[in-house]
């Protein structure tokens, strides 16, 4: 029992404290791509602290909704952390949602904030909020057909058991569908992060921007409830990927050695995901909003494709 | 034997990245992304030539996949940029159905081919793959012309088709006699030559090499 509480602690502790690192790592990244200096990695880590030494300034024309949405999806999103395996595979929250419930909570998170940023009245909130939906009623059929080519294969939707069980195969693992269900959900989490194709997220450019322009009317403790929320966010949805299809070194006892070699493969894993992710971010531009369908049907249908092959293949 | 080739794990993969790169060309609207998919996609094929050479150890088969490597990654997609570069055509492919809809037709062409392969009772499990995709490369390469307007789409299509067909004979007889498969190469050769002769004829009469305007009358 103590072990298990112990885990969870540790767990959430380490999706709330390494969020911004990763944040300050992909900025850095892309800064050496685009030879400046570029701020430290801690600067997440600063930028937090200073917003919540500061006191919020709310417009009066808003409804609780505004106050209540940051602290709902961040509590949202933190949930959906206790379902996905960071670091070991029996966690002691993995009976109470599966893949599925992970994208609804992501979901019910992301439904606030564009309700919120409604709630002000300014018109770029409501830019960004329409936008914003959008982008996840594209992203969702796509987000929901990748996760079933890999539930598909495994024979579960459930988080723990799909990394227990791809991690106990080995390089078998490494089949047609498996890979293209990774590229169907790499392209899916450039959209869920808000990376360069989809979203900017280093500009406050009115006609580009979209998460920016939700959370315009949030300052002071809000804005870095709302701030660190996306980055967990962002951390949750590199984890799924590194933890479902190359969850290789993940702990599966809890054992305190297993536990810490699975943290450091953890961490390299993610720094290498981040890596590649600064890297499609500085070789590509932003797309016009109403290209942005075309690059997410292609996901759409190569988890499609994935879905098929493991049909052909398993002769279905 | 041929279970064990065609469906040891390398080879599944590599026709799966041949799909992906197939959608690689249904999805971009460049011409320079569409040739490097062509290219991407032919290096591929003569990975799968390789490895089939390898564990049937037919030496006819490696000059194959050399052949794959050398014309159709390299000689063919260099030969279309000079076409590209030469006539000075606007890189973006026009086209009939555009792209989201042309990719979700090509994944609907996938399946068909897939229900095709199967209804056919040679059909063993795992050559099957192979099989279908090469099917789906043949009915995409022809969608791929009836759907773009550049006349450097149409040539496209016509050497995904043929991608398709090498593959298909390398998954059911691992390859055709060396004889054969060189005839095919100099035909391939030789027609993209001539091909890219017609284009630059088209532009030449019409000032653009877009196909809806060789209906128009020229006095």
């Amino acid at each position: 029992m103590i072990k298990q509480i112990a885990i969870v602690i540790l767990q959430i502790f380490i999706i709330i404290a390494l969020a911004p690192l990763l944040g300050g790592i992909i900025k850095k990244i892309k800064a050496f791509f685009q030879l400046r200096k570029g701020p430290g990695v801690f600067q997440p880590y600063y930028d937090i602290a200073k917003l919540l030494q500061k006191d919020s300034v709310v417009s009066q024309n808003v409804s609780w909704l505004f106050h209540a949405a940051p602290i709902i999806s961040f509590a949202a999103v933190l949930t959906a952390g206790l379902l996905i395996p960071i670091f070991i595979t029996e966690m002691p929250f993995g009976f109470a949602g599966d893949l599925i419930a992970v994208v609804y909570l992501f979901a019910l998170a992301r439904f606030f904030i564009a309700l919120a940023s409604l709630d002000a009245g300014s018109s770029f909130g409501g830019m960004g909020g329409s936008r914003e939906m959008f982008v996840a009623s594209l992203v969702e059929p796509a987000l929901m057909l990748s996760i079933f080519a890999v539930a598909l294969n495994v024979g579960s939707t459930n988080l723990s058991y799909i990394s227990q069980t791809v991690s106990a195969m080995g390089l078998d693992a490494l089949s047609p569908y498996q890979i293209l269900a990774f590229a169907a959900l790499f392209i899916i989490a450039i959209a869920e992060t808000g990376r360069i194709p989809i979203d900017n997220p280093a500009t406050h450019l009115e006609l580009t921007m979209i998460h920016e322009a939700m959370i315009l009317e949030y300052s002071g403790k809000q804005l870095a409830i709302v701030e660190l929320g996306a980055m967990m966010k962002q951390l949750l949805v590199f984890s799924l990927l590194a933890n479902i299809f190359f969850p290789w070194g993940i702990a599966t006892g809890a054992g305190l050695a297993a536990i810490f070699i699975a943290l450091l493969v953890y961490a390299v894993k993610i720094v290498i995901l981040g890596a590649t992710m600064a890297m499609v971010e500085t070789s590509t531009a932003k797309w016009r909003l109403f290209r942005l369908p075309e690059l997410l049907s292609v996901s759409l249908m190569l988890s499609f494709l994935a879905i098929v092959s493991f049909i052909i293949v398993k002769g279905g | 034997m041929s279970e064990i080739i065609l469906g040891s794990k390398s080879v599944q993969l590599l026709i799966a990245l041949i799909l992906v790169s197939t959608f690689m060309i249904l999805g971009s609207t460049r011409l320079y992304s569409c040739v490097r998919a062509f290219g991407i996609q032919s290096f591929l094929l003569a990975c799968v030539a390789g490895i089939v050479a390898y564990s049937t150890g037919k030496n006819d088969l490696y000059i194959v996949a050399a052949l794959t490597l050398v014309i159709k990654s390299a000689v063919i997609p260099y030969i279309f940029i000079y076409i590209i570069r030469e006539i000075k055509v606007k890189r973006e492919i026009e086209l009939y159905v555009n792209i989201s809809p042309s990719l979700i037709i090509g994944g609907v062409l996938v399946v068909i081919s897939y229900y095709l392969i199967r209804s056919i009772n040679i059909m063993s499990e795992l050559s099957g793959f192979a099989l279908s995709a090469s099917m789906s490369l043949v009915s995409i390469g022809l969608f791929v012309m009836i759907s773009r307007k550049k006349a450097i789409m149409q040539m496209l299509g016509i050497l995904i088709m043929e991608n398709g067909l090498f593959l298909g004979a390398i998954s059911l007889t691992y390859g055709m006699p060396l004889l054969v498969e060189l005839g095919i190469f100099f035909d391939v050769l030789i027609g993209v030559l001539i091909m890219g002769i017609l284009i630059f004829r088209i532009n030449k009469t019409f000032e653009s090499i877009d196909t809806d305007m060789l209906k128009t009358l020229i006095g």
